[in-house]
């Protein structure tokens, strides 16, 4: 009998399957340099930078509101005010590191 | 866990919050983020994302936060699980809803800059887009009373700690150099954990949020001519840690808790639309005027590099006395996880360095700790890119096996190293 068929059915399903999961990893990757340029990250980033060449004022020395409250509360930066009010002090959080050490817990920064 | 199935907990943009606050003396022994051993399949994706090792591997292959005095609280972990397994153990979201109602209490919410970049997300606006009007608008329909802005005290900030800077740098100030930023308190933690010997080198400025806090129940209450003892204050941030550093005792320089309660960006969107309010459809509205004027110095806060950027703005116009006219600074921008520059200011040269994520910030300060460090300032951020991508951020699309692409799905089940940016 003549052949009809250039591949026998195994032949077939076996390049069918091929070509497709071929077609899938490449769809993929496609895909994922599609994502890339529409990165989520960088399109965030990107929306910050894009709003600050849009305000009006750019620098925090000439926002109203700060020389406003300079001149009625605060009087200077680093005032006795300002270290009171917006300055800090912080604490030393390493004893607690030493006591999971000391109790046999692995911790390293 | 045991009590675990017992709390009541809700789903805010598919992050589980347990509806729980902290003791204020418990605040430094409460896990605010960890993993549910029911839902963990053991894949290791919150390993890779964890900057201090707090979250390992036990005996049953599940992973756990091993301790609350480990982990700086950033959520990256969390933001990254495939399987949805991490969750907040602190959420405000009941205790505001009460406070929120109850006619006793002046409701004012006090904003981070990042927060306007991805609010819009969950009610389908584009990454990134800015939605500040439509954000004051929402604020004041759930029922706060003031909607002030944490970017004016971003610029304050600039001052505070730029004024610091100079200080230091002319040996005015007898504190060491390099000086590091006090905005992320994801970092600030790190430092007083894994590097109390620097503990100088931090700038003494608090955080924005820190600032607004103690203001907002002194100069904002003596401007609205309202009792402080009345106003419960809301920081709405992109972020976790916030909600430790709302509850640092020392927070209390107002005469007063500064800071009543933290929720993030998630919170916030569930918070709207629980109460049925159509965001997209509002109008845009302005910050309230005792505390809302802003900068795009203070906007950029929200990026790393932001406020290196804001600062060298700052310290150019203060030390030259003339006047800045391209107030760009690329070098500072972009996504590099250590950024370094050199600045002339009128013959004075300042070098900085700006730094997001813990594993490049642990570089840059093990060459402090040696003596070797060149720079002047130091940015540290400890979420990648900064707080606009941060922990209490809306969770990106991909993230989740379930709608992550065919690579992803296959590293995260091989174990390699795998974000839905980069498979």
């Amino acid at each position: 009998m003549k052949r009809a068929f250039l591949m026998t059915r195994r032949q077939f399903l076996k390049a069918g399957s091929t070509a497709v999961a071929a077609c899938m990893v490449g769809l993929d990757f496609a895909g994922e340099a599609w994502a890339k340029t529409q990165d989520f990250f960088s399109r965030r980033l990107a929306q910050v930078y894009k709003h600050d060449a849009e305000m009006p004022r750019r620098k925090s020395q000439d926002n109203p509101l700060v020389k406003q409250i300079y001149k009625v509360y605060l009087e200077h930066p680093l005032s006795e005010r300002s270290e009171h009010l917006l300055h800090t002090e912080y604490v030393s959080r390493s004893k607690a590191i030493e006591q999971l050490k000391a109790v046999g817990v692995k911790v390293d920064r | 866990m045991p009590e675990q199935g017992l709390r009541e907990t809700v789903e805010a943009e598919g992050v589980r919050c347990a509806l729980a606050v902290p003791e204020p003396a418990m605040y430094d022994k409460t896990f605010f983020v960890q993993v549910d051993e029911a839902k963990c399949q053991e894949c290791g994706t919150c390993e890779q994302f964890c900057g201090t090792k707090a979250v390992r591997k036990t005996d049953s292959g599940k992973r756990r936060i091993v301790d609350p005095a480990v982990c700086v609280n950033c959520g990256q972990c969390l933001v990254h699980c495939p399987f949805g397994a991490i969750g907040e153990e602190v959420s405000y979201i009941k205790e505001l809803a009460a406070a929120l109602k109850d006619p006793d209490r002046i409701c004012v919410a006090m904003v981070a800059p990042a927060v306007r970049y991805a609010l819009g997300e969950p009610f389908g606006s584009l990454p990134g887009e800015c939605v500040e009007g439509r954000m004051w608008a929402a604020l004041r329909r759930l029922g706060f009373e003031y909607v002030w802005d944490n970017q004016f005290t971003a610029d304050l900030t600039i001052l505070e700690e730029g004024s610091e800077l100079l200080a230091r740098v002319t040996g005015a100030m007898k504190r060491p150099l390099p000086q590091f930023t006090s905005c992320c308190p994801g970092w600030v933690k790190f430092v007083e954990t894994f590097y109390p010997d620097l503990l100088q080198n931090l700038s003494s400025c608090k955080s924005p949020i820190g600032m607004l806090g103690a203001l907002a129940k002194t100069y904002g209450a003596q401007k609205t001519g309202r009792d402080p003892n009345k106003i419960y204050t809301v920081s709405i941030m992109p972020c976790i840690a916030k909600k430790f550093e709302g509850l640092r005792p020392e927070m209390n320089d107002s005469g007063f808790r500064d800071i009543d309660a933290t929720i993030n960006t998630r919170e916030l969107a569930y918070m709207i639309k629980q109460a049925g309010i159509s965001f997209n459809d509002l109008p845009d509205e302005e910050p309230h005027p005792v505390l809302g004027d802003s900068t795009g110095a203070a906007t950029i806060f929200a990026a790393s590099g932001g406020v290196m950027e804001a600062a060298l703005r700052f310290a150019y116009e203060e030390v030259t006395r003339a006047h800045l006219v391209n107030v760009d600074f690329h070098p500072v921008r972009g996504e590099k996880g250590i950024k370094a520059a050199a600045v002339n200011l009128a013959g004075l040269e300042v070098k900085v360095c700006v730094v997001s994520g813990l594993d490049n910030a642990r570089k840059v300060m093990d060459e402090v700790s040696a003596g070797k460090s060149p720079y002047h300032f130091i940015e540290v951020m400890t979420c990648p890119t900064g707080c606009v991508n941060g922990g209490g951020q809306p969770l990106e699309p991909g993230t989740r096996f379930a709608d992550a692409p065919f690579l992803r799905k296959l590293c995260i089940r091989l174990g390699i190293p795998s974000s839905p940016r980069r498979a």
